[in-house]
């Protein structure tokens, strides 16, 4: 294939096949870092808050939260979709990329999809602790019940999202495991300690590279990223169908899925950008995850923040134009009410703040995209919290109307969220190779 | 652990050790002109045009992929059409309840047909390369998951070419290093002395290291 030489290599530094096993591996072998040690504890401390805050949530009850009639959905479900958004950068970077052949794909896309996985977990806790009475957290499912026949409704939104998040995240840990068998394999063929042979073989499935496992392996993972890209698309689509099939005025919007998938993109890739930019420096995975990495990442973040500005003021375009006053005053609502500050917070973390990337400095100073992302990050929690809590709380009745804050159990579940997926990730970078050591071996000697 | 031992076991193999995927890919194209059956290669990532070289062919797991989606399809919406429409119809707000509302059951079924041949086909793969947890593994070197590339030549296939011929083309084409009775071993049942020479130096054994390992038990 012809490649310009204006084209960067993606690998940098001149490494040999066996620089990228040792460096990869170097984490897995030797005894974590103080720096590992240090965002470990953090994560754990956060983990205990949230142990701690559900447990009293159950313990008590939902009444510890502020949700209640009007603004029946508040952070729980904010957080919700905030963490299903940020699933979604792993898949869209190992499938969609995968099929349109982006080679710098295969330094960042182990942890993406990794990332991706934590991130699901961290938000399958919102909607089964909002049930209430968490332990009946099965009755979504099409289970066969002592009700009589009392089956779940296929025609309600909420039930598709039951089957697209479970199949999503099914479908991800799979893609994930399979990328990681190779990889696992040669940590297990380099082991020096029982354990490690013993678990790193359990995993590795046998695997030793031949030709022929190679060959099927490539048709699996490709036919597994064709079906990932649709599944990915479909995951946030339904997720605005929880949205947009009501008759709330700010949510019945016939663009929310566009506009919600590409937002979750915009925030997924936000999110990787943190923590990517930790991760490099931290490892010192400067030669894998080079600044051609991080512009090709922030002009994702470019177009996807721009198709979600474009979405900001399509919806309100189509409000003004309605002429149905309720939709017209959710909006005015929205920017000039009481939770204008959270509406402008979005506006600007979403819409222009992105807008530097349109300069090559900003596309390659990592401390700056670090900023950049860290603002995308809350950007795209404000989006939700717009969107749910502004459209609630003055609802058809002015006499229902009310302001809604969170309790302190509701902000230490979002806290603790993070120490969930942080604890997940410190693990994964000490137990996993962070990058993806096959993929990455057959592309030292490309160019991007 | 459970044995793999199926493909490699009892064999005496000729092999060739390359650290050029280009190299090991000419290799096996001169082989094969020259006559010779290559029993298979290792490599630590896949190598383009390989197999194509090695003569396989494509394989069929994509066929059963799309079963499998089908019947996840089919199992959607029979989950859904007899649920809400069979057994008990939920009828709210007075809407009908029959196949007219064959739209709403999409979600489930798409959802359903992504799983069943995402599933579906994984299990098909580890099948079929012989793949399960706890599995030991078959290894003709220990760095053919981390640099080298092993090119394996089953001793019994090739009657008709003399070994030392094989073993010199091996050479002009560029191996660098060459076992002419190589049997498969295995890491996890490495001897004690083995871990700790290792642990003291974390680098991959060398060339000379190779023809020392020990033999696979029985």
């Amino acid at each position: 294939m012809y490649t310009a030489d204006i084209r960067q290599p993606l690998v940098t530094g001149g490494k040999t096949y066996s620089d990228v096993t040792k460096d990869v591996c170097r984490p897995i072998e030797n005894k974590p870092t103080p720096s590992w040690w240090l965002g470990f504890s953090i994560a754990v401390l956060l983990l205990l808050l949230l142990a701690g805050t559900l447990a009293w949530t159950v313990w008590e009850g939902i009444g510890t939260w502020n949700v209640n009639k009007s603004v029946m959905w508040g952070w729980d479900i904010t957080n919700f979709v905030f963490w299903v958004g940020i699933g979604h950068a792993g898949t869209l970077i190992s499938a969609i990329l995968l099929l349109f052949r982006q080679k710098w794909r295969m330094a960042i896309n182990r942890s993406a999809e990794a990332m991706t996985i934590f991130a699901v977990f961290c938000a399958a806790i919102f909607p089964l602790f909002h049930m209430g009475r968490v332990w009946l957290g099965y009755w979504p499912l099409p289970l066969p019940n002592a009700f009589g026949s009392l089956w779940v409704n296929f025609n309600s939104p909420l039930l598709w999202d039951v089957f697209a998040i479970s199949t999503y995240l099914s479908v991800s840990l799979v893609f994930w495991y399979l990328g990681l068998i190779p990889d696992i394999a040669t940590v297990r063929d380099r082991a020096t300690t029982k354990a490690r042979k013993f678990w790193y073989g359990f995993f590795a499935m046998g695997w030793n590279g031949s030709a022929k496992s190679w060959g099927r392996y490539e048709v699996v993972a490709l036919i597994l990223a064709g079906i990932s890209t649709p599944l990915v698309l479909s995951v946030h689509t339904i997720v605005s169908m929880d949205f947009a099939t009501s008759v709330i005025p700010g949510w019945h919007t016939t663009i929310f899925p566009p506009y919600f998938v590409a937002g979750a993109i915009f925030s997924g890739f936000g999110m990787v950008l943190t923590l990517l930019l930790i991760a490099r420096y931290v490892m010192n995975y400067e030669d894998y995850i080079t600044s051609e990495h991080l512009e090709a990442m922030t002009k994702v973040i470019l177009l996807t923040g721009s198709i979600v500005g474009l979405a900001y003021i399509t919806e309100f375009v189509i409000a003004a134009y309605s002429g149905y006053e309720y939709e017209q005053y959710a909006f005015a609502n929205r920017m000039f009410g009481p939770y204008a500050w959270a509406y402008w917070t979005m506006m600007f973390c979403n819409l222009m703040a992105p807008q530097v990337f349109w300069s090559k400095w900003a596309r390659t100073t990592p401390w700056f995209i670090f900023i950049i992302s860290i603002i995308v990050n809350i950007g795209m929690w404000f989006e939700r919290f717009v969107i749910i809590v502004t459209s609630l709380h003055r609802d058809f009745l002015p006499s229902s109307w009310v302001m809604y804050h969170a309790t302190w159990v509701e902000v230490g579940i979002f806290l603790g969220t993070f120490g969930l997926f942080f604890t997940c990730f410190f693990m994964f970078a000490k137990f996993l190779p962070v990058i993806n050591m096959a993929e990455v071996k057959t592309i030292i000697k490309d160019k991007e | 652990m459970v044995d793999k031992s199926i493909l490699l076991d009892n064999k005496k193999f000729t092999v060739g050790i390359f650290d050029d995927s280009d190299k090991l890919l000419h290799a096996v194209k001169t082989l094969k002109e020259k006559g010779v059956k290559i029993f298979d290669c290792y490599t630590p990532f896949p190598v383009h045009h390989l197999d194509h070289a090695l003569g396989y062919h494509r394989t069929n797991l994509t066929i059963g992929a799309f079963l499998c989606g089908m019947l996840g399809c089919l199992s959607g919406f029979t989950l859904a059409y007899y649920m809400n429409v069979v057994d008990w119809p939920m009828i709210i707000g007075g809407k009908p309840q029959d196949i007219s509302v064959f739209t709403s059951f999409i979600p489930v079924m798409f959802e359903l047909t992504i799983l069943f041949t995402a599933f579906g086909m994984v299990i098909m793969f580890f099948a079929r390369s012989r793949m399960i947890h706890g599995i030991k593994e078959d290894l003709l070197s220990r760095r053919q998951t981390d640099d080298h590339m092993v090119l394996a030549i089953d001793n019994d296939e090739n009657q008709a070419i003399s070994n030392d011929d094989i073993l010199t083309l091996l050479k002009k084409e560029g191996a660098i290093e060459v076992n002419n009775s190589k049997e498969a071993f295995n890491t996890s049942l490495t001897s004690e002395e083995e871990l700790a020479k290792l642990s003291k130096k974390p680098k991959a054994p060398t060339k000379a290291k190779t023809s020392t390992k020990k033999p696979k038990k029985k």
